[in-house]
């Protein structure tokens, strides 16, 4: 299957409704000798919910992490909100402050408390004052369902608790956009629902979103448009009703096939 | 009914020794001949302790191995010195264990409660040495007989005033910092006369002092911070010249100082400069900019290949040259020059390793929220990196304080150096060798080994406030 095909048959499902937030435009991007992304191109619009799905090695992660460039794409074109992700570092750094991150492995910051990881980067980057910061830090774990654990430190929580203050975290900054990269894989099964009842309320509070996951389950629900990658290229793109039931691509079936 | 398991039989203190000396025929043998040559060493040891040791020539010359040569009318200058900065000492303890309490307080967290009983007994080995002191010490002495409890006493009241710190509202915190700073400056000062730097930078020092009152990240305007952060760097240049004017100046300053003042003070200082320096070297050792990558590389791999004493040589014969003319640097700053750039290069590369072992996942989580590659590093990898060392980084310190000794080659009296002057006395040209060396070996254990003790109580309660 080439990538041509690929683009003539899904260019639709591959752009955003409304306006973009997102933009990628032929994206590629190499490890060495290997492809971990190639031709990519998807627009995400303002409010949108993006799951991404594939096998792993697939290339999900390292494309959410080209958005915001803790991977740097070797072709093509990123646009995130109105600016290009180049190599000059105050557009990065823009780009950084746009979009929030949570990941796998949660990575707070386990020096500090609950409450200072969550107001460090408002204080450092945006310069808020510490109160404001610490008000504004103290609604986000109110509404990730913590407020009591604020003094505490990270290593005293379960990793449900920790991945909601890693969601509290990156909300700090105001970010437009929120990357999810596997945020359940690292969490014991008792703890997957608590933080994915948390991405849930975000996704309907309007939050433009883009998630690398597993849960199946939250793809069906929440999801706008569900993305499916393999090898590095999007192979599949689709409302979750089409992608579920009715899937196009035989790639797509087996992957299907082998989780559901 | 339920059954009692019946109690499993008191061990008597046969089968103690059975258990633990000889359980088995070469565990037996080890016992057999370890234990009556232990005895004996030992025996041998006491006995000369005791019995055969000629300490007149430690009892006689303790005032030289404390504070060495300098002038006796003036003495109370060092007195008073170590006393300040055991008050120094003590409030830096007592506000940062004030922190740690409040922070740990407020995770609900269990901690390691300090008491005075407790500090004292972790620290037994320099009880004992005070011990030790009282034991050899003529009321001729009558300085180095006060001179441990003032220190002693000093320390102890001054932690409990910083621990009370925990009173104040946080915002006033700093106060007990700026109180330590304010006693470091004055212990030097106290030692070279109140004006040995002229009036303007001695101003400057207390003015930089209080300025550490100033709560510069309550400041919202970026300029502003800037701005006061760019005037404490500068008065903090200012101070370290008034410091090293007053340290530096002739007839009192550090080049007369000796015994064990000096091997403390030499090594406190260099300790201190190291740390800073190193993490430099560290720092720019990881940098993305190849020429400084490769200086701090060739500048560590260098100092790391040559002898300690080689470079002590090399201080007080060839740093001259590459000194502007007409830079006088006494033999003692020259040492502490060299004693620091030594330890720095050991020091970068323990900080290396620090910041070697955080995983990756840290610095992306700053750099995601859009955090400039500074911050990350002030804020986020090096309280984790440093933490990680501090057990590596004491015993740097610790090597760094006994290498002091090496000072005494290129004749610089400090502790080890003093019994030079004391076998050239007429009454021990020939005797008690033995015993001065045997006191110095002690003097120097129980300062090293209280290092080691309380940098593992360091690192117990920072692992717990994480």
């Amino acid at each position: 299957m080439t990538s041509e095909q690929n683009q003539s048959v899904y260019s639709d499902a591959t752009q955003a409704k409304g306006e973009a937030v997102i933009e990628l435009t032929d994206v590629d991007k190499f490890f060495g000798d290997f492809q971990a992304l190639a031709d990519i191109n998807m627009n995400i619009g303002a409010q949108e919910v993006i799951v991404v799905i594939g096998p792993s090695g697939s290339g999900k992660s390292t494309l959410i992490r080209c958005i915001n460039r803790l991977e740097k794409h070797d072709r093509g074109t990123i646009v995130v909100d109105g600016i290009e992700l180049s190599d000059d570092i105050k557009n990065i750094q823009e780009i950084r402050r746009e979009t929030g991150m949570v990941f796998q492995s949660f990575n707070l910051f386990p020096h500090l408390t609950v409450i200072d990881n969550i107001t460090l980067a408002p204080r450092q980057v945006r310069h808020e004052s510490k109160d404001s910061a610490e008000e504004t830090a103290m609604q986000l774990l109110e509404r990730v369902g913590i407020p009591e654990q604020a003094r505490k430190f990270p290593g005293q929580l379960s990793g449900g608790q920790q991945q909601r203050v890693a969601i509290a975290r990156s909300l700090a900054m105001k970010p437009k956009v929120m990357l999810f990269d596997e945020p359940t894989s690292a969490l014991d099964p008792e703890m997957i629902k608590e933080v994915l009842d948390v991405m849930i309320e975000l996704a309907e509070g309007g939050m433009t979103m883009i998630v690398v996951t597993h849960e199946m389950g939250f793809a069906r629900a929440v999801a706008d448009r569900v993305v499916f990658m393999a090898d590095g290229y999007i192979v599949e793109v689709g409302t979750p009703e089409h992608f579920f039931t009715n899937p196009q691509e035989e790639r797509t079936k087996l992957f299907l096939s082998q989780i559901l | 009914m339920t059954v009692v398991a019946p109690a499993p039989p008191r061990e008597t203190s046969l089968d103690w020794v059975k258990r633990n000396l000889f359980r088995n025929w070469w565990s037996g043998l080890i016992t057999v001949i370890l234990l009556p040559l232990s005895l004996y060493l030992g025996y041998r040891a006491l006995r000369f302790f005791f019995v055969t040791g000629q300490w007149d020539a430690v009892r006689v010359n303790l005032t030289l191995f404390m504070q060495g040569t300098f002038p006796r009318d003036e003495q109370w200058r060092l007195i008073s010195q170590i006393v300040i900065f055991a008050l120094a000492f003590g409030i830096g303890l007592g506000t940062n264990s004030a922190a740690s309490h409040d922070r740990a307080d407020d995770a609900g967290l269990e901690i390691e409660n300090g008491s005075i009983a407790g500090t004292l007994a972790r620290m037994w080995s320099l009880v004992a040495f005070i011990a030790l002191l009282l034991f050899f010490a003529t009321t001729d002495d009558v300085g180095d007989f006060i001179n441990p409890f003032l220190v002693v006493g000093g320390a102890i009241v001054a932690a409990a005033i910083g621990y009370q710190a925990r009173r104040l509202p946080r915002r006033f915190r700093n106060v007990g910092w700026v109180l330590t700073m304010t006693f470091l400056v004055i212990g030097f000062q106290v030692v070279s006369g109140f004006d040995a730097g002229g009036w303007v930078p001695l101003s400057i020092v207390y003015g930089s002092v209080a300025f550490g009152a100033v709560p510069v990240e309550r400041f919202d305007s970026t300029w502003v911070r800037l701005l006061l952060r760019l005037v404490a760097l500068a008065v903090v240049v200012f101070a370290i010249r008034a410091i090293y004017a007053a340290v530096d100046s002739p007839g009192i300053g550090w080049d007369v100082w000796s015994g064990l003042h000096l091997t403390l003070m030499v090594s406190a200082i260099a300790i201190v400069l190291a740390f800073p320096l190193g993490l430099l070297l560290a720092l720019a050792r990881r940098s993305t900019l190849p020429a400084l990558r490769v200086m701090a590389t060739v500048y560590i791999e260098v100092i790391r290949g040559v002898p300690l004493i080689t470079l002590l040589f090399m201080g007080q014969f060839i740093l001259g040259f590459l000194l502007p003319a007409g830079t006088v640097l006494s033999a003692v700053s020259r040492a502490i020059a060299v004693m620091t750039l030594f330890s720095a290069a050991y020091m970068a590369e323990i900080v290396r390793g620090g910041l070697q072992a955080l995983p990756r996942g840290q610095t992306e989580a700053g750099q995601a929220m859009g955090m400039a590659p500074p911050t990350i590093m002030r804020r986020i990898i090096l309280p984790q990196a440093l933490t990680a060392v501090i057990p590596a980084m004491v015993g740097q310190f610790i090597a760094l304080f006994k290498d002091s000794s090496l000072l005494s080659i290129i004749a610089i009296l400090e502790f080890l150096g003093v019994r030079k002057i004391i076998h050239a006395q007429a009454d021990f040209r020939s005797i008690g060798f033995a015993e001065t060396l045997v006191f110095v070996a002690i003097g120097y254990w129980a300062f090293a080994f209280a290092m080691s003790r309380e940098s593992q109580r360091l690192e117990r309660r920072l692992r717990v406030t994480r």
